[in-house]
């Protein structure tokens, strides 16, 4: 079998919320392909179904109709408890309000998904300091969120969604919270540990910064892809 | 996840809520309390009056035996139906479970006189096997030895050499006193009678005679003879609460037997030693028969189901262990009643139980959404919260133990110097065998465990609900949610 680590396929796929008279069409007809390593922007106007593709293709909901394959699983057909363990293994999760636990320090709250993989504690809290430091959190790691700025926030998400050195990152609008100047801070972190580590990142956004700073651009225009534009060279 | 992970995390959730932590676990600890205050008392009085039981003999001891009447079909058991109290029937008895030995004895008919040195006393002679016997016996030696199996030995019992009295002292002291006025009357009676507690003397490994005195009649005339049976005393038995024990020479079967015939042999037998005795002694070997049987039982909580096994298999059973029977019955009636209140009282701590694991699970949607999205299983997130509510009802557990203890000690403090105790006891002569102050209340180690065990397990149930709610829920709905 050819090494599909850090692929996404989307064949067919149709989506709606609600039944009935509520129903509401949200994806028509999508077919995508997002290579191992790419870092694709994910545009388009506010409530064209962006988010709605990212949490199909992390498996957060399940498609109508059509098939998303991760990592060569069609994770489409997954049950919920299976479909956990693969996020676990394979996806990290960036947030646009960041999702931290209040309760726990940036360290314990980069150390979480490793606690629920099982690993030891002298493992885990070497690998949690490390992409702390790496993020550049290095003197705030024994701090709770609500002593955190934004910018340092959305560092410890990312570095939470890293720690499990997953094959794809998924992202909605990271920056969307963000001062321009702190975005192009995150963004840049976002780009180096894509080339850093091969890392698939699969980015919702509104800004064009990140657009023009990412590999590809696939536009969502009513539900539907209208542009998929590759980087200039 | 690891489990002591998963500990950290739980204890952490209940922490942060700290006070509805205690408000929730407040409802097990008073169940809990109340469960374990009440069996504590009822387990208290019942051990008091199982105590004072033992007043009346050992309770793993008892005497068997045929039954001679059948109580539920309410006739008279007739003779060749009735059970023999031969070997066989020891075989038999030995193969109940929960028997430790056998001890099948012939007594004789006749009041014996025990002589040693001076002193003399009137002993009751019982004859045992002495191989049976020995397993029965041979741990309540005090000092010397148990019967080997020669006719000359003979063991005591613990009472024997205190009940002995130096008859010629006495009688020359009553006449001293009687001439010689008041001078010795503040002397204590015990003392001068040589008797009693305190004037025990040994008499193992020393020679003695026992007498024995028959009765006959010659032309309706009461004539008497003696025989004298010159023997040794090789041990004596330590202190026994079987009070059919109280006086007794353990001899071999053998010498009772022999002495049974000689007390029960008319003139008229004694005269013709030939042939005819010979051939009826013969019979009587083949239909022998023991006057008694007394069995151990391995352990006290063993003792019902072997007096049941015996009045199953025909016999009766003499024993104050009868009386236990009774007790168990009026305790376990009260235990129930109690354990349903208490019951009752930690239904409505689960309830509060479920009831805050769901207000946990409502405000911590979010957390659960991103538990999942980063990797929880829904294993995971159930396990975490069945454990948080096993936990609160740990803690209302362990309170809950710790305020019945409290309670009991107050309560046996109380009762103890109240005088409670003494009326209650009042019917079956003070407290245990050892003097040792009887307790009202008690906590058993095993009450104990089964509290907490049971606390715990109360939260886990409570929690299975909520778990599978939260477990349930969906990551994408869930994270949304503020
Ligand atoms: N849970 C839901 N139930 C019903 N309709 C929904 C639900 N979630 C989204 N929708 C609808 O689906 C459409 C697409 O929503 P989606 O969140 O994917 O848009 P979006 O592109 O992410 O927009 P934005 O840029 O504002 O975040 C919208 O019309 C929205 O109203
Ligand atoms: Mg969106």
């Amino acid at each position: 079998m050819a090494n599909t680590k850090g692929e996404l396929t989307v064949t067919g796929v149709n989506h709606s919320y609600g039944t009935g008279k509520l129903r509401v069409p949200v994806l028509f007809d999508i077919n995508l392909h997002i290579n191992r390593g790419e870092f694709v922007a994910l545009c388009g106007s506010s409530g064209s179904g962006k988010s709605t593709l990212l949490n199909l293709l992390a498996g957060l909901t399940k498609p109508e109709e059509g098939s998303v394959t991760v990592s060569g699983e069609e994770i489409s057909k997954f049950s919920e408890n299976q479909l956990c363990l693969f996020r676990r293994k394979n996806m990290g999760f960036i947030f646009q309000s960041y999702n931290l636990l209040p309760n726990l320090t940036a360290l314990e709250n980069v150390e979480l998904p490793l606690i629920f993989a099982g690993e030891s504690v002298k493992k885990r809290r070497a690998k949690a300091t490390e992409i702390l430091n790496r993020v550049g959190l290095d003197g705030r790691i024994h701090h709770r969120p609500n002593e955190l700025s934004g910018g340092q926030q959305q560092r410890v998400s990312i570095a939470r969604a890293l720690v499990n050195q997953p094959d794809i990152i998924l992202a909605d609008e990271p920056t969307g919270n963000l001062d321009s100047k702190t975005e192009q801070e995150i963004l840049h972190l976002m780009r180096e540990m894509n080339k850093e580590n091969g890392t698939t990142f699969i980015i919702v956004t509104h800004e064009q910064e990140v657009a023009e700073q990412s590999d590809r651009v696939i536009y969502l225009q009513d539900g539907r892809v209208v542009q998929k534009r590759t980087r200039p060279a | 996840m690891k489990v002591i992970d998963s500990f950290r995390i739980v204890w952490r959730n209940l922490w942060r809520m700290k006070l509805r932590t205690a408000l929730t676990s407040v409802g097990v600890m008073i169940g809990t309390a109340a469960i374990v205050a009440m069996m504590a008392l009822s387990l208290g009085l019942k051990e008091s009056a199982v105590k004072s039981l033992e007043n009346f003999g050992n309770l793993t001891e008892m005497d068997v035996e045929p039954m001679y009447y059948n109580q539920e079909k309410d006739e008279p058991i007739p003779d060749d139906q009735r059970k023999r109290l031969n070997m066989e029937a020891v075989q038999e008895l030995k193969k109940i479970p929960g028997i430790a030995s056998v001890m099948p004895v012939k007594r004789l008919n006749e009041q014996a006189k025990l002589k040693v040195g001076r002193r003399e006393g009137y002993v009751e002679l019982v004859g045992v096997d002495v191989n049976e016997s020995a397993a029965y016996r041979k741990n309540d030696v005090e000092k010397g030895n148990y019967l080997t199996g020669s006719p000359q030995e003979v063991v005591v019992a613990y009472d024997v050499p205190r009940e002995m009295r130096d008859v010629e002292k006495e009688k020359r002291e009553a006449r001293r006193r009687n001439s010689g006025g008041g001078r010795q009357s503040d002397m204590p009676p015990d003392m001068m009678g040589g008797g009693g507690e305190g004037a025990a003397f040994n008499i193992v490994d020393k020679a003695a005679t026992l007498v024995l005195t028959r009765e006959y009649r010659i032309d309706d005339e009461p004539k008497f003879e003696k025989k004298e049976l010159r023997v040794r005393v090789v041990g004596q038995l330590r202190k026994s609460e079987n009070f059919r024990y109280s006086s007794a020479v353990y001899v071999p079967l053998s010498v009772v037997k022999e002495l049974n015939d000689w007390v029960n042999r008319s003139r008229g037998n004694e005269s013709d030693e030939g042939s005819p005795r010979r051939t009826r002694e013969q019979a009587k070997k083949d239909t022998f028969e023991f006057d008694q049987m007394t069995v151990k039982v391995e352990s006290r909580e063993q003792v019902e189901s072997v007096v049941k096994a015996l009045k199953e298999k025909g016999y009766e059973v003499w024993s104050p262990a009868r009386e236990l029977e009774t007790i168990n019955k009026f305790f376990f009636v009260i235990q129930m009643v109690l354990g349903g209140i208490a019951a009752i009282s930690l239904l409505v701590a689960t309830i509060g139980i479920v009831n805050t694991m769901i207000m946990s699970i409502l405000e911590r949607t979010k957390e659960i959404g991103i538990m999942k999205v980063i990797g929880a299983t829904v294993f995971n997130i159930r396990w975490l919260f069945l454990m948080e509510s096993g936990f609160i009802g740990l803690i209302g557990g362990l309170a809950g133990l710790g305020m019945a203890w409290g309670a009991v000690e107050l309560v046996n403090y109380f009762g103890a110097s109240g005088g409670i105790m003494d009326s209650l006891n009042m019917g079956y002569g003070g407290g245990g065998p050892e003097g040792e102050p009887s307790k009202l209340a008690v906590i058993p180690a095993w009450l104990a465990l089964f509290a907490i065990g049971f606390s715990f397990v109360i939260g886990l149930l409570a929690g299975i609900f909520p778990a599978i709610r939260a477990s349930r829920l969906s990551a994408l709905q869930a994270i949304r949610s503020e």
